[in-house]
């Protein structure tokens, strides 16, 4: 009895062996035909990677700047977009909505005074194409006599801001009484949440002459809210749009 | 007896037999066990691989996918991507003469036949060249680089001796363009010229190579300037241009072009003079394009502070030698004036003033006194003026023709690196040829003032708006230059005809971005440039046809409600013409 219960055992012992065996056996070749397989498509994506580089090539080939060219003198005769084809922001469409009066001169913007500061406040700054930040900061500061990074400064900004809006209403006839209106229409709707406001804005023509000190001053007289200023600023455009938008309704 | 031993006789043969028998059943077994053993032995073996197979790895040369993916040499891209060189396996037409075995004829029809049907398929190959070559029965390329449909013609000829390997090659997609940038790739893959010489290693180091190298170019900007210069070119029925881009407050260089140019696809081909870049290589007596950079320095030094203060206007004699204008301008002009109309008198009265050390220290902030800053290896070393004293001061005369641009010989590139030191704020910047990060920008030496700048901007705005620059007023872009038209040295002196046409200009000019300096070589007097053959008649107008096509690629929007002021100036200038 106990003879075969040995025997038994050791045949156990062995089936079991070779049971395992035949499990590892099997997992190998699963394993390893996966991994075939995943050599074959390997294989398979370096030559789709391949062919896709030779359509590219082609395509870049066929498409090429002279190719281009030649098309176009030919057959499309496309021309560069002149300057009436773009518009800058709201106000610029908002100046397409009223003709100009025969005499009245074409409004120009000199970049005589520096309005980067202004442009950071009020509008978003124009972002290069080619680094994708604003182009104001591709402008490294340069040598000794380079004036060091600009702080930002909402307060002047938006008085200057209130400064440009007058002096546009000055140039263009018709739209004087437009920007006026919206100057007070903004003054009476800041005056609404904040009585303090509309007084700076009205002064800022003066403001902007002794630019430094005024900017000084509100900064310290708002030193409580910083945050203020700038909200300002950008609610000044934004309730630009908001009235133009009504304005087109 | 004998029944005894013919019985004897049976029995032995019985038990030879029997023995026989028990031999031929030994055998019989062994044979078949051998038999077995083979088969077992067959059937191990069989079993053996097919678990070695199945267990192990069974491809031992296995390449990775990345190293199957790595180009053999790596690939150029312009700042976009765009792919300008990569490695590209190609067909080529191999004649194999041993094809057909050895001996005997290795062409099935006659190297004459053969050769006519390559002609049709190849209608730019050379008859007589390709009937030597399969008549000479060795082995070599009849052509370099193949199309798969040329192939397949050839194929179709039905010639054993006509291979096609496929071959790791150069190639250009965008043909022609850029090719002084980029260079070329010789038979041997050996790069030459541009950019393919200087980055050799980097291009073939295998642990870079996989990576692209991007260059500052712009392939649109570059196709603009290369388009536009070609056509002022034919236009003005000049020798050659040069043209160049580049980025005022990083350096980078948008678009380089040297023309006539020539296909880096056909390195065969580019053993010639066409190689030869204009821009970085050529240095040229530029011309009034000068007189800025003069000015620039004279306002920094304080010697013009007053932009009213009117010079004489009349020829200058100076030791023998007398300075004229193209034109008479009157008797007097101020220094907008002079820019405008080009005046060599004021502006050699001006940098008389200024004096010739600060002059030189100017020009050689500039870099003017070595060769360009850039990668490629092909860069002119400036005609510097030597000066006569220890110190290398020049002579008042040279102090003179150097304010005016000549004298002093230098390259398009040195011109546009300066210009953009002009309008940038002041700061000199190394031209490259890499992209630049932004954050990573160099920085540079200042050479003018900030306020210096701010002026000259308005000046060089004054000179488009009411100047010889008339031509380059893009609407919108607000374009300021100055133009250059200087007469060639021959052997006898300058040669009044032979002119070198140049525009040197920045936009827009409230906010400046880019300088744009076109360059033609001996342009002549046509019906498209009016019968003149100055800058304002054939390098502005290239200029004025650039800006507008290459602006808004480059993020510069037209704006006609946009201008940099020139209303405290303007009123200094009366009406006349220019040079």
């Amino acid at each position: 009895m106990i003879v075969t219960a040995n025997r038994l055992r050791s045949i156990g012992w062995v089936a079991l062996l070779a049971l395992c065996a035949a499990l590892v056996m099997i997992l190998a070749f699963r394993v390893n035909a996966l991994r075939s397989q995943v050599h074959r498509a390997e294989l398979r994506i370096v030559a789709l990677k391949q062919e896709k580089m030779y359509l590219e090539t082609e395509f870049e080939t066929r498409a090429n700047q002279q190719q281009l060219k030649a098309w176009n003198d030919v057959e499309f005769g496309y021309v560069a977009p002149t300057a009436g084809q773009y518009l800058e922001n709201e106000r610029q469409l908002a100046a397409w909505s009223k003709p100009s009066e025969l005499d009245a001169p074409t409004p120009i913007r000199v970049a005589s005074a520096d309005d980067s500061v202004i442009a950071q406040a009020a509008f978003p700054a124009m972002a290069s194409p080619i680094s994708g930040k604003a182009v104001a900061d591709e402008k490294p500061a340069g040598g000794p006599d380079e004036p060091a990074a600009k702080v930002l400064d909402h307060a002047a900004a938006t008085a200057a801001l209130g400064e440009r809006l007058g002096t546009v209403g000055h140039v263009e006839k018709p739209k004087v009484a437009q920007k006026d209106k919206s100057g007070d229409k903004v003054a009476d709707k800041s005056s609404a949440a904040k009585p303090a406001k509309p007084k700076e804005a009205k002064s800022t023509p003066k403001q902007a002459k002794a630019e430094k000190p005024a900017a000084a001053k509100t900064k310290s007289a708002s030193a409580s809210k910083p945050a203020k200023p700038a909200a300002k600023g950008t609610k000044l455009a934004a309730n630009e749009t908001k009235r133009k938008e009504s304005q087109g309704k | 007896m004998n029944a005894l031993t013919a019985s004897a006789a049976i029995a032995t043969g019985r038990v030879q037999l029997a023995n026989v028998r028990q031999k031929s059943l030994v055998t019989a077994k062994i044979r078949a066990l051998w038999v077995l053993v083979l088969f077992v032995f067959a059937t191990l073996t069989a079993m053996v691989r097919l678990g070695q197979l199945g267990l192990f790895e069974q491809t031992p040369e296995r390449t990775s996918m990345a190293e199957a993916l790595l180009p053999a040499r790596g690939e150029i891209t312009d700042r976009n991507g765009v792919a300008l060189a990569r490695a590209f396996p190609s067909y080529s037409l191999w004649f194999n003469p041993k094809a057909l075995g050895e001996g005997g004829a290795p062409l099935v029809k006659t190297p004459e036949e053969v050769a006519k049907a390559l002609l049709s398929i190849f209608p730019d190959a050379d008859y007589n060249d390709l009937v030597t070559r399969l008549k000479a029965g060795k082995p070599s390329y009849l052509r370099r680089r193949v199309l798969p449909e040329e192939a397949n013609k050839v194929f179709a000829l039905g010639e054993p001796a006509l291979e096609f390997p496929r071959e790791n090659q150069r190639y250009y997609p965008q043909g022609s363009l850029a090719a002084h940038v980029l260079g070329y790739v010789d038979e041997e893959g050996q790069g030459h010229v541009g950019m393919e010489q200087v980055l050799e290693k980097r291009l073939l180091d295998p642990a870079q190579r996989g990576t692209p190298i991007a260059l500052s170019l712009d392939a649109r900007a570059q196709g603009a300037l290369e388009d536009e210069l070609g056509r002022g070119m034919l236009d003005s029925n000049a020798k050659g241009a040069a043209g160049v881009i580049l980025d005022v407050d990083s350096g980078e260089i948008i678009a380089l072009a040297s023309l006539p140019s020539f296909n880096p696809n056909r390195s065969d081909l580019a053993y010639n003079g066409l190689v030869f870049n204009r821009v970085s290589n050529q240095v040229y007596e530029l011309g009034s394009v000068m007189k800025p950079i003069t000015i620039a320095a004279a306002i920094d030094a304080g010697v013009v502070n007053d932009m009213a203060k009117r010079y004489p206007a009349t020829p200058l004699n100076i030791g023998g030698f007398t300075i004229h204008d193209s034109h008479n301008f009157g008797g007097s002009l101020n220094v907008p004036e002079a820019l405008i109309h080009s005046s060599n008198i004021v502006t050699a009265q001006v940098a008389d003033k200024l004096g010739g050390p600060a002059l030189r220290r100017t020009m050689m902030a500039l870099g003017m006194n070595e060769r360009p800053t850039i990668e490629l290896p092909a860069r002119g070393f400036p005609l510097f003026p030597r000066g006569t004293d220890k110190q290398g001061d020049w002579a008042r005369i040279t102090t003179m023709t150097v304010s005016y641009g000549h004298g002093m010989a230098v390259t398009p590139l040195h011109l546009a690196a300066a210009y953009a030191a002009l309008v940038n704020g002041g700061i000199w910047r190394p031209a490259t040829l890499y992209k630049v990060d932004p954050a990573h920008v160099p920085t540079g030496r200042r050479v003018f003032t900030a306020s210096a700048s701010a002026r000259m901007r308005q000046l060089l705005r004054m000179i488009v708006v009411d100047g010889t620059g008339k031509k380059a007023d893009a609407s919108g872009f607000r374009v300021g230059g100055k133009t250059g038209s200087a007469e060639k040295p021959g052997s006898g002196g300058y040669r009044k005809t032979s002119l070198i046409a140049t525009f040197a200009a920045a936009f827009p000019m409230d906010k400046p971005r880019y300088v744009v300096v076109a360059m033609l070589d001996e342009p002549q007097g046509t019906q498209a440039t009016s019968g003149q053959r100055t800058a304002a008649w054939n390098a502005a107008p290239v200029v004025g046809r650039v800006v507008p096509r290459i602006g808004p690629m480059l993020g510069v929007v037209p704006d006609g409600s946009r201008d940099i002021d020139i209303s405290d100036l303007s009123p200094l200038v009366g009406n006349g013409d220019g040079e």
